[in-house]
């Protein structure tokens, strides 16, 4: 028996120790959703996140593209990303198996741009680049170690992160990347202290 | 010109860097580390702090002191600046506090009715001058570019220092995607370290060889002030040395994929879509042109009415019940 994991479980975790003070009961119930496996409604930001990345491969797949009012604030961004990663493989399936702690887990994602040995990953920012320190924001972030690992001919992970209108990239390498096996054992490592959730995990989460 | 990617020359390869940390503990010294005790360096120097270096280590370099933006702008077009190998802007928080000045004498926007910086409008003005005047320096002038920022100490939520870059807008963020090398200058013990691999303290980039704690020598002993220097030299050696380890590599994965583009031409029911597959399959593969090869194919049996049978592991129509 394998166990799916992906990163937005473990990121969806990472969150409840990671989340502003006093916002650690609505993060927990985030946590609960994603690991009882609930659609969730998305948020304004979400939608707008995906309305972004979107637009981005629109511009770089179609020539010409129609764009719609709400995208026209975006198109600045959208044109720097676009120009990145116009050739590239868009919502590219990746996974592998792999063992931890005597449990086999097998790691699945979806790369947003695959091109020329590179991961892209477009993120938006609904507050302006200007507002807040972005740099930085990756490093403990498990989807580049997680989307390195299940595809081993890429050479390098790039966040390609934009408010619409400037854009900030994080470059990780390979040799940056810390392993997805230490992610996945502190997850695991949690889970076994909370019997309840780590059955709810096996229920939801075990594949053939 | 148009060269082949293995014929690049990287040997006036130019760079931009970022060095922060505190007050007093190099910077200005480190941005001057030419080698030629500052003659390849111009030294924007709009805190006005460059007495406070060692004279040695300046004595070659040309300072340029301005009170105003268009007085920066004025002294780039000077024979000074064209020959410098190297430009060090000090800081560029004080950059961004010189264009907020030049809008708001310039742009009516970007003053309000009580004559205070109107931020909304007014750093759009400082982005887009801000982005020609680096493209300037760093594409048209084709300078190395050194950015001293000063450095804030702030607390994570759990009250663990972190250092970060003490500019306003959005510069301190963008200013990381057009650069090679961001390094926060530290002490450990009683040395000096330039750093360039993040961590949780603070963020940092390396890349061309150039990564982790870096020493910096210790200028009282008589060692030259090359630091910079002698990382521009390695980095320029590594770049040669991974374009030699990689074209092959590209020219590759850039013929792979044209080869199936020109497959997929052919692809038109379920066993031409089976042939490509076997043919994409049995190709030499670079990168990740099997990965990219997969999903070009798979998109374009969609595009037919095709899909992948798992359990044939071949394609079939996709009103096929199978």
């Amino acid at each position: 028996m394998r166990f799916k994991i992906t990163k937005t479980l473990i990121e969806s975790w990472q969150y409840i120790f990671d989340c502003y003070e006093g916002g650690e009961e609505d993060a927990m119930n985030d946590f609960l959703h994603t690991l009882r496996r609930e659609p969730q409604e998305p948020t304004e930001a979400m939608k707008n996140g995906t309305n972004f990345e979107n637009l981005c491969y629109k511009m770089a797949t179609t020539a010409g593209a129609q764009i719609d009012k709400q995208e026209e604030n975006w198109l600045k961004g959208a044109a720097k990303i676009s120009n990145i990663i116009t050739g590239g493989q868009i919502q590219v399936p990746v996974s592998c198996d792999l063992s931890v702690a005597g449990r086999d887990f097998w790691l699945y994602g979806i790369c947003d741009v695959v091109k020329a040995g590179t991961i892209y990953d477009v993120k938006f920012k609904n507050k302006g680049l200007g507002s807040a320190d972005v740099y930085g924001n990756y490093l403990n972030c498990s989807q580049h170690s997680f989307y390195l690992r299940a595809l081993p001919e890429a050479q390098t992970f790039i966040y390609l992160v934009s408010d619409g209108e400037d854009l900030y990239t994080e470059t990780y390498t390979r040799k940056d990347a810390k392993p997805a096996e230490e992610y996945i054992m502190n997850f695991y490592a949690w889970l076994m202290t909370n019997p309840e959730l780590l059955k709810i995990y096996d229920e939801r989460w075990a594949v053939e | 010109m148009i060269q082949h990617g293995y014929e690049m020359d990287f040997s006036k390869q130019t760079f931009g860097v970022i060095l922060y940390g505190a007050p007093g503990i190099g910077k200005t010294t480190l941005a001057l580390s030419d080698g030629t005790m500052g003659a390849d360096t111009l030294l924007i120097d709009l805190e006005h702090g460059v007495s406070r270096t060692n004279p040695i280590h300046r004595m070659n370099a040309n300072i340029l002191s301005a009170a105003t933006y268009e007085e920066v702008l004025k002294d780039l077009d000077t024979d000074a600046a064209r020959m410098a190998k190297n430009i060090v802007i000090d800081t560029a928080g004080s950059l961004v506090d010189y264009l907020k000045d030049w809008a708001m004498r310039t742009k009516s926007d970007a003053k309000t009715k009580s004559g205070s910086f109107n931020g909304l409008k007014g750093f759009g003005h400082v982005k887009s001058e801000l982005e020609s005047f680096v493209n300037r320096i760093k594409t048209v002038m084709n300078k190395n570019v050194i950015y001293i920022f000063h450095c804030d100490e702030r607390a994570d939520k759990d009250g663990n220092p972190i250092q970060r870059l003490r500019c306003e807008g959005s510069f301190r963020n963008t200013v990381w995607t057009g650069i090679d090398f961001g390094a926060y200058i530290q002490m450990i013990g009683n040395k000096r370290y330039a750093c360039f691999t993040p961590e949780d303290e603070f963020f940092a980039k390396g890349c061309h060889g150039i990564s982790g704690h870096i020493e910096i020598p210790n200028l009282n002993t008589g060692v030259p002030n090359d630091f910079m220097a002698r990382l521009f030299e390695n980095a320029r050696k590594t770049m040669a040395e991974e374009n030699d380890a990689v074209s092959g590599q590209l020219d590759l994965y850039n013929g792979v994929i044209s080869a199936v583009k020109d497959m997929l031409e052919g692809v038109t029911d379920a066993d031409s879509a089976n042939a490509c597959m076997n043919a994409i399959l049995s190709l030499d593969h670079a990168l990740t042109s099997k990965k990219e090869s997969s999903m070009m194919l798979n998109a374009k049996c969609k595009s037919i009415g095709l899909k992948f049978d798992p359990q044939s592991k071949s394609y079939v129509p996709a009103g096929d019940g199978k």
